[in-house]
């Protein structure tokens, strides 16, 4: 059972014919499946790159998309767990205009310190998931119904508390964590034409590749060794390249502008928390266990009530981050703050390569189809289009999306049968 | 069919009844370790009752059942993995999104700083188990089993039970939904897995099939045992028979009344 027969640096095993014919087929598919996804991001800023003659990709729309963007890719990171899980949300818009009308309560119509205040509207919205949660995971009602149900109580709270009116300003330091961007710690340096740019971003750029770098060598290195098929070298150099020159042309972009937002740190943050979370805990793998086989997780002694409650909890958080940071940018808590934010958020999860049934998807799949909604919404308002056509194309990307991975995946099953 | 060894798994006089259906009607069961202990039965006859009560899937309402002799309760099918006994249940429990060494440890990972899981130790571990139980799927540790065929998942499955049961493993139809090829390969793993000394309990309704693997035959019919062979004691007419009731050589045979 153990020949192996090197076929150029791919290896596989020929004593067991069905493992070949059916794993080859489906590697193939599944690299489409979750390659594409970078794959139609690039080609849709390259469409908006031409359309808006490079508007796309000056400073200082970057930096919007980045900061216009944020509060839903928060979002998406809780969603993507969630409809891994199987489950799904729809309360979170009204969760961000809630706990935006604590936040507001809290540190402008009682001066609560932002710190301190910010800390108990997060446990709000702690609170907030462990009651949607319990009756998702202990009552068993679907979440459909459950987030449903919230969304309306939720939008109600708002509005009970906010009456009709917004409340603001907020404190100068919340308005900087929304609306902000890093100081010049060690000064600028010349980048010939391209002007002055901050050192320490640059730095942080350097950093960042070096990160990916280190992160994607191990991984091929770690395939090798249990042959499994790789990239040719040529293909893999390409690949890092290509994600490296992104990281530093963004962050060289945004350093010639106003530095860093402070949200793209905090995001990158939460990217990298929670890609650990679901990449290398035990914790994270229960999450998919729930959603690709709830009954066998079951069987197997994984606690599935504990981790559907806990990834509700956890979304009820970081909706309100995003409620926070969403009111900071505004720099008012409104009634109807956060409406739709829930669709954006799950459309984002979808288009980053969630799986309708779950069991299936990445935290950075749902930060680059966040993204991908986000460059639409910001080329397509570059270049004059009417919103009702951004929401047109939006729900195309959509459907062309999902579309698009069932069929991959019915490819993949019909290439291992 | 008396004998000094102690069963490995053993159940007596199990009732289960379902409003006024009474599934099990006091049911013995023995599977002795070394050994493929085969149960069948038509449907309806109480196969699966009794199966999710050795899983601790279910709980009967009276009864004992014994590990290596001793009386256990079992509340669910983790406290039955914690009494040594593992279960391939019919409808594949494997996480399709995870590969085969995450399925081989979900929910008994190994743990790095208490949160993280050591994923390469378990695949480690779950290549060096494949390869003694001849599963030939070592190179294909990085992959979901959803791309695997049906016979290799019931493999992955068949190990992640061997890997983990100290005494018994109980097979629901582990062959029910593959191919020939995929089924004899199948039947070399359970070969593989009583040759270690497990007492291996084969639930099949596949008649030629269970003479050909089984050790010891045990026949249910209406809620109870009502006929034991050993392996050259009967050929396929005489336990259709048995399956059907037309034939007994046990004592406790029920009278033939459904209280349905």
């Amino acid at each position: 059972m153990s020949t192996i027969v090197p076929t150029g640096v791919d290896k596989v095993s020929t004593a067991d014919e069905e493992v070949k014919t059916s794993v080859g087929g489906r590697r193939f598919s599944f690299d489409v499946r979750e390659s594409g996804i970078y794959v139609a991001f690039l080609l849709i800023v390259a469409l908006f790159f031409f359309l808006t003659d490079g508007a796309l990709l000056e400073p200082q729309n970057i930096s919007n998309i980045v900061v216009q963007n944020s509060y839903i890719l928060i979002l998406a990171i809780g969603m993507i767990l969630i409809i891994i899980a199987g489950h799904i949300d729809l309360s979170v818009g009204s969760v961000v205009a809630v706990s935006g009308a604590i936040a507001a309560v809290l540190m402008v119509n009682h001066n609560v310190p932002w710190p301190l205040a910010l800390a108990i509207t997060l446990a709000c919205g702690a609170l907030i998931g462990a009651w949607q949660g319990f009756w998702v995971a202990y009552f068993g009602i679907p979440a459909f119904i459950v987030t449903l149900a919230g969304m309306l109580v939720f939008r109600a709270l708002t509005l009970m508390v906010l009456g009709n009116q917004g409340i603001g300003p907020f404190p100068d330091p919340v308005r900087t964590l929304s609306n902000g961007f890093t100081p010049s710690y060690l000064g600028n340096v010349g980048l010939g034409s391209l002007g002055g740019a901050d050192l320490f971003s640059i730095l942080l750029a350097a950093v960042a590749v070096l990160g990916i770098v280190v992160t994607q060598w191990r991984t091929r290195a770690a395939r090798i060794s249990y042959q499994q098929q790789v990239d040719v070298l040529p293909m893999f150099l390409a690949k890092i390249l290509g994600a490296s020159a992104a990281v530093v042309f963004v962050v060289i972009q945004l350093a010639r502008f106003k530095n860093l937002p402070w949200v793209l740190i905090l995001l990158a943050v939460l990217v990298l928390g929670y890609s650990m979370l679901t990449g290398r805990s035990v914790f994270g793998r229960h999450i998919y266990a729930v959603g690709g086989n709830r009954q066998a997780a079951q069987l197997s002694g994984v606690d599935v009530r504990r981790v559907t409650f806990w990834i509700f909890v956890n979304m009820g958080i970081l909706a309100s981050l995003a409620g926070v940071i969403f009111a900071g940018r505004l720099n008012q808590a409104g009634p109807t703050a956060g409406n739709s934010f829930e669709l954006d958020a799950i459309a984002a999860a979808f288009i980053g390569g969630a799986a309708v049934q779950g069991g299936v998807g990445k935290v950075v799949g749902a930060i680059v189809g966040g993204l991908i909604m986000g460059v639409i919404n910001n080329g397509m308002s570059l270049i004059g289009a009417p919103s009702e056509k951004v929401m047109f194309v939006k729900g195309a990307v959509l459907l062309a999306a999902v579309a698009f991975d069932v069929w991959a995946k019915r490819r993949g099953e019909s290439a291992s049968n | 069919m008396k004998r000094a060894e102690v069963p490995a798994l053993a159940a007596h006089g199990l009732e289960k009844k379902y409003g006024q259906v009474r599934a099990l009607r006091g049911v013995s069961f023995e599977a002795y370790p070394g050994e493929v202990t085969a149960l069948v039965g038509d449907n309806g006859a109480g196969k699966s009752t009794l199966v999710k009560c050795l899983a601790g899937a279910i709980r009967p309402d009276c009864g004992r059942i014994m590990v290596k002799g001793r009386p256990v309760s079992m509340t669910g099918p983790v406290q039955a993995t914690k009494h040594g006994i593992e279960t391939v249940y019919q409808d594949l429990a494997l996480a399709s999104d995870l590969d085969a060494a995450a399925n081989v440890f979900l929910g008994r990972e190994i743990r790095r700083l208490r949160v993280l899981h050591d994923h390469k130790e378990m695949r480690r571990r779950t290549a060096a188990s494949f390869a003694e139980l001849g599963v030939g799927l070592v190179q294909d540790m990085r992959v979901p089993v959803s791309s695997f065929s049906g016979g290799q998942r019931q493999s992955v499955a068949i190990a992640r039970a061997a890997m983990w049961a100290k005494h018994v493993i109980i097979m629901d139809e582990p062959t029910a939904a593959l191919g020939v090829i995929q089924t004899e390969k199948v039947l070399q793993l359970v070969d593989r897995v009583r040759s270690r000394g497990l007492a291996v309990v084969f639930i099949s309704h596949n008649l030629p099939q269970v003479i050909e693997v089984a050790d010891r035959i045990e026949v249910m019919r209406l809620g109870a045992r009502t006929a034991r062979f050993r392996r050259g004691e009967v050929d396929v007419e005489r336990l259709i028979a048995a399956v059907s009731g037309a034939y007994s050589n046990e004592a406790d045979v029920p009278n033939g009344e459904v209280t349905a």
